[in-house]
């Protein structure tokens, strides 16, 4: 089973001609101005030294690429991708039922369906996370329903607690799983479905034998737009988690506000990045030679 | 072809499945929208400190009137945001199309650089891009906010709608070629319809990142261009007013209203 | 569609070219909500000058974006040691105090700071402390100072400020060392205590830590004084408390930068917030420590009986910058905290 893609044959690839490379100019031009050149800006900070207010002296040193791999922060990196890979697994597990059922839908409910998972965003992000936090605190709204049990519970005590960040985590990143996955799932062939039905399969055969690996275009890419974000995600830890430990997004933020140590945060940002970046670019070569063969 | 759900006959075991999908789905809506009520409910709190119901009010709506610094910052938000989408659908769509529809050198370079603006620590992103538009003599404001939107929210459409392409049938191009059409016709007319929802999925993820968007806003904007969450960040130190409460809800009621009356009118059409 | 999108445009274009159009302006960089709406169109109705208000949530995010090459500001509203940095750096413009009458209602407690002791290049705006609030329905013990706090009995019932130099700062003062020198062998002191604090600590909140402490998650907290403040003017039974073994006392002033372009106007501003009437509108929103003596006669006797905005006296000292030291406080709290 591909994991990635659904391989196209030799001849449907064509070498572009100009008119194709205009029209990817643009996105060229915007991802050098505005992405290579500041990462390249970044890049030589990493190698500068500072001065007492931060600021980079152009003085070139390998000292803060040598800092970078302290147990400390390989310890702080760990932690985060471990948080990221929990949030984006367990939202795959809900969210996928959630896309599958929007897509399809009546066709003139599908697009609301969709906007409603989204408008809860478009509330201020600190108001969004107090409610929470108004839900989850003790004297909260969770433990007064708790109350209301027939049986005895004890009280939860989860602000301030990895299963609150887990919990803000997974309810910021929710959307960014159901969203791709609804975009390429909704035109899923019915007729697949049925056939696999009328071959003898029991639903939960013809969902994993059919439906996931004709979704999983959706899921890879839902995969990638929470895991990656979620990696350097530390404003919920901080609201929800009570910034009791801290994330590699707080050690570099803090690098360039209360450390004012630009040239180290820079280093630090360029190992995460350069690291996430290879090995995205080794899947992809993976992914390119399982397609060929 | 008819739809799944409208077959006469769906044996128990199918039916079962669609019903737990279903019940599954509502209690993620629940969970989706459960700060929201909490939220919302509040917004009609008395007391100023939005920590313990003391009472209902309207008077938070009512001071929201004369709040012109908060109501700019949130037209601006609006603003911001709805030109961010417009671009980043633009780049992202093109963008996704080409990179599958063509092969060339390079192209693995080009997606592994997409992925840079999602994982770069918002910090990385505020502070280079900042160096980077004073370097070049450029003055803050609404354009260079939205140049760092568009930045990291165009790979978030690109990415969908890659993964819709990978899905597509590609003998529909074909089919359109052999007719005559045009590559860009063909583009235009038979692959953009088909690519709507990844599209449509973009559009509201890109959306949604701008709206909510702080840090990397915080180093690019001016006094004019100031977004939302830029003002209401420093608010919490005298305690978030609960007329922020009532900004959001007067957010999500209008929605809301809107998507059942658009409901509305169309029920009536037929 | 597309017609709406040229319509936004527009409305885009017409908002940044308006911002040009303005005649006379000044350009504040402050901290959000520290100045109040009033207090900024009052000043424009009586000067005509538009005041254009950019916000920041700390001190380093202003020296970050200053630093980094942003805005021209002509009045910034840093605190004492960030602005002493900032002097030391030469990114401040000296103040004409002929421009500045009002200057004569400062108390004199606050004209002599050792960030700029002659006052030369900053004018005081709202001081305050660190200290311990208690809530003193929950807490029955005594509580006089760090020690008091960080006792096992409290544990996960305390809330701190999330700011690593505050919390290295109290254990050095637990220690009798002193808080401004920051070296290898004080943090190596440092650093069993903080350790053993890390412990007992709830959670840790710079931006509003009073949420806490109101939701009753935990019941002692060392915040601003101007969060203690707030619980006090909300609920009498949070006390404050100035810690004995030392507290950190902070200004936060207004200075105007080197580059400024509209310094006549920034002088203007200055003056205007100085008046007595003016400087009570900011007391109102903002219950920190007023410097100015006659806003102090203007003052209603609940605000000035607020023992966080008006503490007793104690052992106070200011923070002055410590320059690179400041990344090996960084490591060591990073350590501390994610070795849990």
């Amino acid at each position: 089973m591909h994991a990635f893609e659904i391989s196209h044959p030799a001849t449907d690839r064509r070498h572009p001609r100009w008119r194709a490379w205009l029209l990817l100019a643009p996105m060229l031009v915007w991802l050098v101005a505005f992405v290579v050149v500041p990462t390249a800006i970044l890049f030589v900070y990493s190698f500068c030294e500072r001065d007492e207010m931060g600021r980079v002296i152009f003085s070139f040193t390998l000292e803060n690429y040598q800092r970078v791999f302290d147990p400390i922060y390989l310890r702080v990196f760990i932690r985060s991708i471990a948080y990221a890979g929990v949030v984006t697994a367990i939202c795959v597990v809900v969210g996928f039922p959630v896309a599958y059922c929007i897509a399809r839908a009546r066709e003139e409910w599908r697009q609301k369906l969709l906007l409603l998972v989204m408008v809860p965003f478009w509330t201020s992000f600190l108001i969004r996370t107090y409610a929470w936090i108004t839900i989850l605190k003790q004297e909260g709204l969770l433990n007064d329903l708790i109350k209301l049990l027939p049986f005895s519970v004890a009280p939860f005590d989860l602000l301030y607690t990895p299963t609150a960040v887990i919990i803000g985590l997974v309810y910021t990143y929710l959307p960014f799983m159901i969203l791709p996955i609804f975009g390429s799932a909704e035109k899923l062939d019915i007729a697949m479905i049925e056939a696999a039905h009328d071959l003898g399969a029991g639903p939960l055969r013809v969902f994993s034998s059919v439906v996931i690996p004709l979704t999983m275009p959706g899921i890879a890419a839902g995969v990638l737009l929470v895991f990656v974000p979620a990696i350097g995600m530390f404003a919920i830890t901080d609201l929800m988690g009570g910034a009791r430990v801290p994330m590699i997004g707080n050690v570099i933020q803090n690098q360039f506000l209360q450390a004012r140590d630009w040239p180290f945060g820079a280093a630090l940002g360029m190992v995460f990045m350069g690291m996430f970046a290879l090995t995205y670019w080794i899947l992809l070569r993976m992914r390119r030679s399982e397609a060929i063969t | 072809m008819l739809p799944l759900a409208s077959r006469p006959f769906l044996p128990s075991g199918l039916k079962l499945l669609n019903w737990c999908l279903r019940s599954w789905t509502a209690l993620v809506f629940i969970f989706l929208y459960a700060p929201i009520a909490v939220l919302v409910v509040y917004a009609f709190n008395a007391s100023r400190l939005n920590i313990v119901w003391t009472g209902f009010t309207l008077r938070w709506f009512n001071d929201l009137l004369g709040q012109t610094a908060l109501i700019r910052a949130a037209q601006n938000s609006l603003i911001i945001a709805t030109l961010t989408t417009a671009l980043s659908v633009i780049l992202g769509t093109l963008g996704a199309w080409l990179l599958h529809r063509y092969r060339f050198r390079g192209a693995r370079s080009i997606q592994t650089l997409l992925t840079v603006p999602m994982v770069i620590p918002e910090i990385l992103m505020g502070i280079s891009l900042l160096v980077f538009f004073a370097a070049v003599g450029m003055s803050l404001g609404f354009s260079t906010v939205i140049i760092g939107h568009v930045t990291f929210c165009f790979p978030f459409v690109l990415v969908a709608v890659q993964a819709r392409l990978q899905g597509l049938d590609p003998s529909l191009e074909e089919a359109a070629l052999d007719l005559g059409a045009t590559p860009l016709r063909a583009f235009w007319l038979v692959i953009v319809p088909s690519l709507r929802p990844a599209i449509a999925a973009g559009a509201l993820m890109a959306f949604t990142l701008s709206l909510d968007e702080l840090i990397v806003t915080f180093f690019t904007t001016s006094a004019a261009s100031a977004t939302l969450p830029i003002r209401v960040y420093g608010m919490a130190k005298v305690g978030l007013n609960p007329m922020l409460n009532a900004l959001s809800a007067i957010f999500i009621i209008a929605t809301v209203a809107f998507v059942i009356f658009t409901n509305y009118l169309r029920k009536l059409r037929h | 569609m597309k017609s709406s999108v040229t319509q936004l445009t527009a409305l885009a274009a017409l908002l940044c070219a308006t911002s040009v159009f303005a005649k006379e302006e000044l350009n504040l960089f402050g901290w959000s909500e520290y100045v109040p709406e009033a207090v900024l169109t009052g000043f424009t109705k009586e000067t005509g000058i538009a005041v254009n208000f950019e916000t920041f949530a700390s001190n380093e995010e202003l020296l970050a974006k200053l630093v980094a090459g942003g805005g021209n500001y002509d009045l910034v509203q840093p605190s004492d040691y960030a602005a002493e940095l900032m002097i030391r750096q030469k990114m401040l413009a000296p103040l004409d105090a002929g421009q500045l009458p009002n200057l004569k209602n400062l108390a004199p407690d606050f004209t002599h700071r050792p960030h700029d002791p002659a006052n030369k290049f900053t004018v005081p705006y709202m001081g305050g402390t660190v200290g311990i609030v208690v809530n003193t329905e929950t807490v029955k013990t005594p509580i006089h100072g760090y020690a008091d706090v960080f006792q096992a009995k409290f544990k996960d019932r305390i809330v701190v400020l999330n700011d690593n130099r505050e919390i290295v700062s109290w254990a050095l003062n637990t220690l009798k060392l002193p808080v401004n020198e920051i070296n290898a062998a004080a943090l190596a002191k440092a650093r069993p205590v903080v350790a053993e604090w890390i412990g007992l600590i709830k959670l840790y909140d710079s931006d509003s830590p009073k949420t806490a402490l109101l939701n009753g998650d935990v019941d002692i907290g060392i915040v601003w004084s101007g969060e203690a403040a707030l619980l006090w003017n909300e609920n009498k039974k949070f006390q404050y408390v100035l810690p004995a073994e030392g507290a950190h006392q902070f200004l936060d002033v207004l200075a105007i930068p080197a580059d400024a372009k509209h310094k006549a106007a920034a002088h203007k501003f200055i003056d205007y917030i100085l008046r007595p009437e003016v400087s009570k509108l900011i007391s109102e929103k903002f219950p920190y420590t007023n410097p100015n003596a006659a806003t102090r006669k203007l003052l209603s006797a609940d605000e000035l009986a607020n023992p966080a905005s008006y503490p007793a006296a104690g052992k106070l000292e200011s923070f002055r910058d410590i320059g690179k030291a400041a990344g090996d406080i960084d490591r060591l709290m990073t350590d501390l905290k994610s070795s849990r």
